[in-house]
């Protein structure tokens, strides 16, 4: 059993608020991912996880030892950097080796172990290199080879792709997951990139300005954030500001219904929105369309000028200037001091049947 | 037909020279000529012929290898105690930040900009006979200690105070390619600070150690104003040693002869100077 529990975890630096009373429990083998833009304190929270940092307040036990006080070497963490940081002058093997060497085993076991782990990584053979003869993304299978060979509790991943080109990126990361389900092993993951956390995650902590903002499944976060930042950092999704009066919220020319009063954010994504005939308050004008070849976004105007992209199929084929009609299928909006309310267009009659009886 | 141009090479490469055209001349004119001169003076004589009568001189002449002997060793130990000293500097520096880090950064690139006379004399008035250190344990009724100055450990001291600066910045020019997220996945896998000093940190600035040993061997071997002040009479380093011989003794070309077998040994290190810059270019730290 590999668990970390995060208790009122805090981190300033001179007046600075890094990170503000977080708590957090990651259980045994799962792979959680620290999401959010640069400044958000992930990579602060993995380095205080990783002993690097000693947090301001709170306490950090793993399987039920606080750990809060004791230094990288003492902690049975192993972190993979984002810089990769293996060592120019060893080997690829001596690289991996180092750790194994400062525990004092056996040549014989050390050679074995490293051969293995290599072979997990898909570098077998490549021990007698130096890590200036391999690409970036040998470079970092060795330099997660380096922190698997220990055999550690606890798997620390900060932003390992991050200088990877995205097809590399995509195949490291599936093998990552690989690895770490088949070794059972629990990880925690840095990124800022949204699909990487959607796509390896058990669970997403997004984080900004030091805050946790929501925890989840990968599903229930995009399906259902819980801030307006959740809902705006993942996923593509369009946000503007509207106003709520007499059972709809006005944005930008968009009237679609929603209960409450006073100021709010509209949040609609892509994939949520239909072409249809134009009508009043649900019309924009097409600015231009992007082919991704599975499907196509079309960046169109709104009356007051706002974008709005409708991701749609491919067969559709529109021309910059041409106004076309839209039908949004699910929205969500947010308040400034209230739960956010989500709404579904096949709910709506019975909704408005409510509102208006 | 759409044509590529391509910059021509030659045109570059005559670029290149032009722009090195200046020092490499002043460096003739300067220094090598000189050079050539002074070997040429000491071994060929019009008239006479070649002889190396000068040299033969030199290295039997008793007083003459005691103070080529005191100038290696003086050397050779101020350059070590500069690396010595500069090197936890250098270490705290580069892995540590703050307003300490930058007082400590002041402090000890303080030396650059403080003459080599007023060095001398500071270090007169401070460790000199009846100095700032005599009269403090003369005050607590105290035993005065033996004063450096006027002996080895003298020129010593001073040497090693003047020129720290130079060697802590060659030795951060270096551990600035020893990233932060090296030492910390080192720390990470287990190791110790002395594991990682010797380990990780050491084998990647072998090269600036070499640059720094070299820089002070060739500036050490040929020092003149503080072993002069703060030296011995006898044995003396080169530099006064070759003063003295020209000035006082009138003898320009044993004076000549010295000089060329400084700049022998000068050149030496500057070889060994030119193969680690050499080698630092090749691969990594």
């Amino acid at each position: 059993m590999a668990q970390v529990r995060l208790s009122g975890i805090a981190k300033t630096f001179g007046k600075v608020t890094a990170l503000d009373a977080m708590d957090l429990v990651i259980d045994d083998g799962e792979l959680v991912c620290l999401l959010g833009p640069s400044g958000s304190g992930k990579s602060t929270l993995l380095r205080i996880i990783g002993g690097f940092e000693t947090p301001s307040a709170g306490a950090i036990a793993i399987d039920g030892v606080d750990v809060t006080g004791l230094p990288p070497e003492r902690r049975p963490t192993a972190m993979v950097f984002q810089s990769h940081a293996l060592w120019s002058h060893m080997t690829v093997h001596g690289n991996i080796a180092f750790g194994l060497k400062l525990r004092r085993l056996p040549k014989s076991e050390i050679r074995d172990r490293v051969e293995r782990v290599l072979d997990l990584v898909g570098l077998a053979g490549y021990g007698g290199r130096l890590p200036s003869q391999l690409s970036g993304g040998q470079q970092q299978r060795v330099a997660l080879a380096r922190s698997l060979v220990i055999e550690p509790k606890i798997l620390l991943l900060d932003e390992p792709f991050a200088s990877l080109d995205q097809h590399l990126r995509e195949r490291l990361r599936d093998e990552v997951r690989d690895i770490q389900q088949r070794l059972g092993i629990t990880a925690v993951f840095v990124t800022h990139g949204q699909d990487e956390a959607l796509a390896i995650s058990d669970r997403i902590v997004v984080l900004a300005d030091g805050r946790m903002q929501q925890v989840g499944r990968p599903g229930e976060i995009y399906a259902e954030p819980k801030t307006a930042f959740v809902a705006g950092f993942i996923g593509a999704m369009n946000m503007l500001d509207g106003l709520l009066a007499d059972g709809e919220i006005a944005a930008s020319g968009l009237r679609l219904a929603a209960e409450g009063s006073g100021p709010a954010r509209l949040a609609i994504r892509p994939e949520d929105i239909a072409l249809s005939e134009p009508a009043d308050g649900r019309a924009a004008t097409v600015r231009r369309m992007i082919d991704f070849g599975a499907h196509v976004v079309i960046d169109s105007a709104l009356a007051d000028g706002t974008h709005l992209r409708i991701q749609t199929d491919k067969a559709i084929r529109v021309a910059p200037g041409e106004r076309i009609g839209i039908r949004v299928d699910r929205w969500t909006v947010f308040t400034e001091d209230g739960e956010p309310r989500r709404y579904r267009s096949d709910t709506l009659r019975s909704f408005r049947d409510v509102r208006y009886a | 037909m759409i044509t590529a141009s391509h910059p021509r090479a030659e045109g570059g490469g005559l670029s290149g020279l032009l722009l090195v055209a200046l020092p490499v001349a002043l460096l003739i004119w300067l220094v090598l000529w000189p050079v050539l001169q002074a070997v040429v003076g000491t071994v060929y004589f019009p008239g006479k012929g070649f002889s190396l009568s000068s040299y033969a001189f030199f290295f039997t002449d008793a007083y003459s290898l005691r103070n080529l002997w005191l100038t290696l060793w003086v050397t050779a130990l101020t350059s070590a105690l500069r690396v010595a000293v500069a090197m936890p500097i250098a270490l705290y520096l580069r892995f540590r930040s703050g307003s300490i880090a930058a007082l400590v950064q002041s402090l000890a690139l303080f030396p650059l900009f403080v003459p080599s006379v007023l060095v001398a004399y500071a270090f007169i008035r401070v460790l000199g006979p009846n100095g700032i250190v005599d009269t403090v344990l003369v005050a607590l009724g105290l035993p005065k200690l033996p004063t450096p100055y006027l002996t080895p450990a003298g020129p010593i001291i001073g040497l090693v105070w003047e020129r720290l600066p130079l060697t802590l910045l060659l030795l951060l020019s270096g551990l600035g390619r020893v990233s932060i997220a090296s030492v910390d996945a080192a720390r990470d896998l287990g190791a110790g600070g002395l594991t990682i000093f010797s380990r990780i940190i050491l084998p990647r600035i072998q090269s600036s150690i070499i640059v720094a040993l070299a820089f002070n061997v060739l500036g050490l071997f040929s020092a003149f104003t503080l072993p002069y002040l703060l030296g011995p009479a006898s044995p003396e380093m080169m530099g006064p040693y070759m003063q003295r011989t020209f000035s006082d003794n009138a003898d320009p070309l044993n004076a000549t002869t010295q000089a060329v077998i400084t700049f022998a040994f000068c050149a030496a290190f500057g070889l060994v100077y030119v193969r680690a810059i050499a080698r630092g270019r090749r691969g990594p730290a």
